[in-house]
């Protein structure tokens, strides 16, 4: 083979013609650029089949989209505040069903803290935020909400008040984004161990049952 | 994984879930099994998010969870089970045309919902149904019922794995997860329950307009608790069961276009026989004596043993051996070689997308590689008679496709291309598996393309939306002709005629969408059961 090279004949190793390129024939250029995005076709594509039951199937593929779209488990992003409110997105709010899972089916880190509430001062903090939350970043909505659950647990916070500066303090916006809906199911989400959430190498190794003080409400869960 | 699937498993999620659980569903795809916190600080999401996007992803089978040592609960996704989403619309209509409406909605309701109590989906549907039927009318629960215990009889629906009854919890602290179980005897049985009443209708549109009741509504049901019968036992629509019905129509459908009517019907009877009997895996069915099926063909068809014997015979001597015969006994036992059949779908399938792709001629090149198992570049021209050098052109078209494959064979150690054979090939699993990627990657431009359009139509859309609210509620109202005329007209001409296109394109794209799905299907069971051999 090495003979070859430098005779002014091409340096290949096999037989050129079996390839299919006469004696002499130049050879293509070499391709420096990628091939075409949308490389012509030289045939069409055969139709769509259409019929009764496609034509069905695509009805209920469309329908089937839009309902997951108000189903429960669509979860939105929360969205940024807009600079000028449109007037007709008050109108184009999708109520959802509630959707309360099993718990009994679930891991139970899954489950949100809500039982602590009857015991365990670090609950009522979380409650008390509810009442008086700071952070007034949401829309108008949300502040019409929390009036309204003022009035309501006015009774209960007279005498927690002190704790819930601090409170308050670790509240996201996430927070408060569930606790607007005071409804059964949105508040069990309600984190009060939001300040966890960055310090997951001290709790990667735990199971959730060794929060200190809260420990014991881990059990309560575990029975409900 | 390959990157297509987890591309288009996230248009997926996406579109059905929203995207925080796009978010996190495709961290766990990506990343195999996580615990919580991890997911949580990788997809810098708050913990209260990735604990609702994984409710969601559990409560619809596409997570599931492991308790590992030291009690840390680890979260795997199911990749190959959320692209089934594509699939639903098909298994509804499954449903429909063997169990009318009210299977439909029970399939769907299960679809939707992921997993639900045999009582929900009975009350839902009836509400649903009596809510579609004219005035004083109402549904039964007790229809609905039968319904549910046919598709249950006929393993369409099956129980979800259960959560243990609680033993004496008094040995330590419960474990961090519980340990569902399966029970396989118990899989399809229906729990005794009496449902009596009739499908309730929404009492008046305007409790929906406001929204308020609707969201007070789930605050009062905890108070009039009343037992549930079947509490803990839930239900989930039986996907594989689904795809053997699909694989037996594909079956019989290929029969009737290979030979005719009557032996699709013969095929069709020993797949409804075998049914159940057979695992929905398995590469053959449980054999049949020809006396055994002329007792099951289904009634009006007037087949006498003899010419069913004749049939059977010609099934049998097929070259694609659909049908083969086991034994002699009972008159002929008779099995259908489901591996076989699948294979020779799939090969049928590389044949036509060849053929589309390529023209005619390539596709006789491809044929004749096939059959002929392994050829030289010279026996392709010869036998194709093709001129050699086109036939040289479609060669390397086909092979940088990969949809031939070259095997070397030195004659000498050295490799030397002189010295060495050169025979193409197809390899078939490799080929569909080439398929199908492709077919996940045709998928997702599906969708996106689809998404582009109707994103640069929103405002379009958005007005025509409104526009119809406007008019429905003026003919609620009673308005006049020409009033509704009016607003009618704010949407012009031109603007009606953009979302005539609009329509139209969204339509082929999603048509394609299902039937792209078809393709999938196919190829998967080929893939699976070659593999599984």
């Amino acid at each position: 083979m090495a003979g070859n090279k430098g005779r002014g004949r091409a340096a290949y190793t096999f037989n050129i013609e079996a390839v299919g390129f006469s004696r002499g024939e130049k050879l293509p250029d070499v391709a420096l650029k990628p091939p075409p995005l949308f490389p012509d076709t030289d045939y069409k594509p055969v139709p769509v089949k259409t019929g009764e039951g496609e034509e069905y199937m695509l009805a209920l593929k469309q329908e089937l989209r839009e309902t997951m779209k108000r189903m429960p488990y669509f979860i939105e992003t929360p969205e940024e505040k807009q600079d000028i409110e449109r007037y007709s997105k008050r109108y184009m709010k999708v109520y959802k069903e509630e959707w309360i899972p099993d718990w009994r089916r679930l891991p139970r880190e899954m489950m949100p803290r809500k039982k602590c509430k009857k015991a365990g001062p670090k609950s009522k903090k979380a409650k008390d935020t509810t009442g008086k939350g700071t952070s007034f970043t949401n829309t108008a909505d949300v502040l019409k909400k929390i009036e309204e659950l003022e009035k309501r647990s006015d009774g209960e916070k007279s005498d927690e008040e002190n704790e819930e500066k601090e409170g308050s303090k670790e509240k996201s916006k996430e927070g408060d984004d569930d606790e607007e809906d005071d409804a059964a199911e949105e508040e069990e989400y309600d984190e009060e161990e939001q300040e966890e959430e960055n310090d997951y190498i001290n709790s990667y190794f735990e199971d959730g049952d060794d929060f200190g003080a809260d420990s014991d409400d881990n059990m309560d869960e575990a029975t409900y | 994984m390959t990157q297509a699937e987890i591309k288009l498993c996230s248009l997926l999620l996406q579109e059905h879930f929203g995207e925080i659980v796009e978010k996190i569903g495709v961290h766990l795809i990506r990343t195999g099994s996580q615990p919580l916190r991890v997911i949580a600080h990788d997809t810098g999401t708050s913990l209260d998010q990735v604990k609702k996007a994984l409710c969601v992803l559990i409560q619809h089978n596409l997570v599931i969870y492991q308790v590992h040592k030291r009690g840390v609960v680890e979260y795997e996704a199911q990749c190959s089970r959320v692209l089934r989403i594509l699939r639903y619309p098909r298994y509804i209509y499954t449903a429909k045309t063997l169990y009318n409406d009210t299977g439909e909605l029970i399939v769907e309701e299960l679809l939707l919902n992921g997993k639900m109590t045999m009582s929900a989906v009975v009350k839902k549907v009836a509400d649903r149904l009596t809510e579609t039927m004219e005035d004083g009318k109402t549904m039964d629960y007790a229809e609905v019922a039968n319904t549910f215990v046919r598709l249950a009889d006929t393993h369409f629906v099956q129980r979800c794995p259960l959560v243990p009854a609680a033993e004496n919890s008094d040995a330590g602290p419960p474990p961090p997860a519980p340990t569902l179980v399966i029970n396989e005897k118990d899989m399809y049985l229906v729990p005794k329950l009496s449902l009596i009443g009739k499908g309730k209708r929404r009492r008046s549109s305007e409790e929906d307009a406001t929204g308020e009741p609707k969201a007070k509504r789930p605050k009062h049901t905890p108070d009039n608790k009343e037992p549930i019968p079947d509490d803990g036992i839930y239900w989930q629509a039986n996907l594989d069961r689904f795809h053997q019905h699909f694989r037996d129509q594909a079956i019989v459908s290929a029969v009737a276009n290979r030979m005719d009517q009557t032996s699709s019907e013969i095929v069709r009877t020993m797949l409804r026989v075998s049914e159940i009997t057979t695992p929905s895996s398995a590469p053959f069915t449980q054999p049949l004596s020809s006396n055994e099926i002329v007792r099951s063909l289904p009634v009006g068809y007037n087949i006498s043993k003899q010419v069913l014997d004749q049939y059977l015979t010609l099934l049998a001597d097929d070259p694609l051996e659909f049908v083969g015969k086991s034994g002699d006994s009972g008159g002929g036992m008779y099995v259908i070689n489901l591996h076989k059949v699948l294979g020779s779908l799939a090969t049928a399938t590389l044949e036509s997308v060849v053929q589309e792709r390529f023209g005619s001629r390539c596709a006789r090149i491809f044929r004749l590689v096939l059959q002929k198992k392994h050829l030289e570049q010279k026996q392709v021209e010869d036998f194709a008679m093709i001129p050699a050098k086109e036939a040289k052109d479609m060669l390397y078209k086909m092979l940088s496709e990969n949809f031939i494959s070259l095997q070397e064979i030195p004659k000498t150690p050295d490799h030397a291309p002189s010295r060495t054979f050169y025979l193409y090939t197809v390899n078939i699993l490799s080929a569909a598996r080439m398929l199908l990627h492709r077919c996940y990657k045709s998928i997702a431009n599906l969708i996106e393309r689809r998404q582009f359009e109707t994103k640069e139509n929103k405002r379009l859309l958005e007005k025509s939306q409104r526009v119809e609210a406007i008019i429905a509620s003026m003919q609620a109202t009673g308005a006049e002709e020409a009033q509704l005329q009016e607003i009618e007209e704010m949407i012009t001409a031109p603007e009606r005629q953009q979302l005539e296109t609009l329509k139209r394109n969204v339509n082929k794209l999603d048509a394609s969408e299902i039937q792209v799905d078809e393709t999938i299907f196919l190829l998967e069971s080929y893939i699976e059961s070659t593999v599984k051999r």
